[in-house]
């Protein structure tokens, strides 16, 4: 086994291990992988993920590959076809060159549902079964509607500013000002349960339960990671929420 | 009625959570179907009054036994069925809560709807981990019948 092609396969391993993690993949569904298409490759190589960085190291050789990362948003889409090339290299339906020309592609092709999908997705996540006959219909109707506005604020924002957090500030502060601004023009009757529900496509319920399996399954320090993360996430939500209140008030005096 | 209301509505909140997070498309309906009855049981116990563990662990199960199903029948990766079937049952909003009660000054409540988070997370992973158990031998039988 010559050097190039060891550089070649711990280099290939690492985009594809940072592809899986950036996209919203469990770690050990990373570690496994990345495993598999080494050993596949004919280097033994062993891999360690946290939230943070991927370790490629050949077990043979001092050699070990670093890729460092951000946590990323969910994109399934791209799990799943990575997930389908490991598989068919495995089975050998595809030989090292094609697999590492499609992983390529995988990481430039931009692949996501259309706008108007992802904006009726919004609306009816913020739609929360949890408050159903609890609260009005208007009110349910409402946060629809602001739940969409609520998304696109954030994402937006997050496209165009680059400071961690801040689409998160912005979309529960938002969410929380148009809910009570049609609360007071009596377009809807509980402010409150309008803020909780429409912000269900912001809060991070599904990385927290992730985080505990994680814990669970050994993987603790990206497990708490994960959790700290969806503190963060949480927190910064609640204050967008909460400057939503105090200008309101300053505005309204109510 | 009460039920089909909480089951189309659960089964749009799924759909639409798995069209935010981009989850290939083949997986959409079983995931709606997995989020749809999970959500469905666990409307069933917490009406009869149980503690919020019970009902988040069987929703677990379940979610776990027919994602599993679903993953093998349509040849996608688990995680795509759990994240989007998760979102009407894992503690987000309360997360939330308790965040914003924490930044307002309101540490009493803060505290319980923490504790609480940590309860329903601790629920629906136990629930993932159970059911992966019983799912093995489920993936086996399915992936067998499929072969012949």
């Amino acid at each position: 086994m010559d050097r190039n092609h060891e550089n070649q396969v711990i280099e290939l391993c690492g985009q594809v291990g940072k592809i899986l993690l950036v996209n919203g993949a469990e770690i050990p569904r990373v570690e496994e992988t990345v495993e598999y298409i080494g050993h596949s490759a004919g280097v033994a190589i062993s891999c360690y993920v946290t939230l943070t960085a991927i370790f490629i190291s050949v077990d043979t050789e001092p050699m070990t590959h670093v890729v460092k990362t951000n946590p990323g948003s969910f994109n399934l889409q791209k799990v799943d076809e990575i997930n389908e090339l490991s598989r068919e290299f495995v089975a050998q339906e595809i030989g090292f060159d094609e697999l590492s020309r499609h992983v390529a592609q995988v990481d430039r092709k931009v692949i996501d549902f259309n706008w108007p999908s992802k904006i009726i997705g919004a609306g009816l996540v913020s739609v929360a079964p949890m408050l159903l006959f609890r609260t009005a219909w208007s009110d349910l109707a409402m946060a629809f509607w602001i739940g969409i506005v609520g998304y696109l604020a954030a994402m937006y924002v997050k496209k165009i500013a680059a400071i961690p957090f801040i689409g998160e500030v912005v979309g529960g502060f938002s969410v929380a000002l148009l809910a009570l601004l049609v609360v007071h023009f009596g377009w809807a009757n509980n402010s409150n349960n309008i803020i909780i529900s429409a912000l269900m496509p912001l809060v991070p319920g599904v990385p927290i339960t992730n985080a505990f399996r994680e814990i669970i399954a050994g993987h603790l320090i990206s497990g708490v990671m994960r959790t700290i993360n969806a503190l963060l996430v949480a927190g910064f939500i609640g204050s967008g929420v909460i400057l939503a209140g105090l200008l309101f008030r300053a505005v309204f005096g109510v | 009625m009460k039920l089909l209301i909480e089951f189309i509505v659960s089964f749009l909140s799924t759909v639409g959570f798995g069209i935010i997070t981009n989850v290939p498309r083949r997986a959409l309906l079983p995931a709606g179907i997995a989020g749809s009855i999970s959500w469905i049981c666990y409307y069933l116990l917490i009406g009869n009054g149980t503690h919020i563990f019970l009902p988040n662990f069987v929703a677990a199960v379940v979610i776990g036994v027919l994602g599993n199903i679903g993953a093998v029948l349509r040849k996608v990766p688990v995680n795509t069925i759990y994240v989007p079937s998760l979102v009407s049952l894992v503690p987000g909003a309360i997360i939330f809560l308790g965040m914003k009660n924490f930044t307002s000054g309101n540490t009493g409540i803060a505290q319980q709807e923490f504790l609480n988070t940590v309860l329903i997370a601790l629920a629906l992973a136990l629930g993932f981990l159970c059911s992966e158990a019983v799912a093995k031998p489920i993936r086996a039988k399915i992936q067998e019948l499929n072969r012949s």
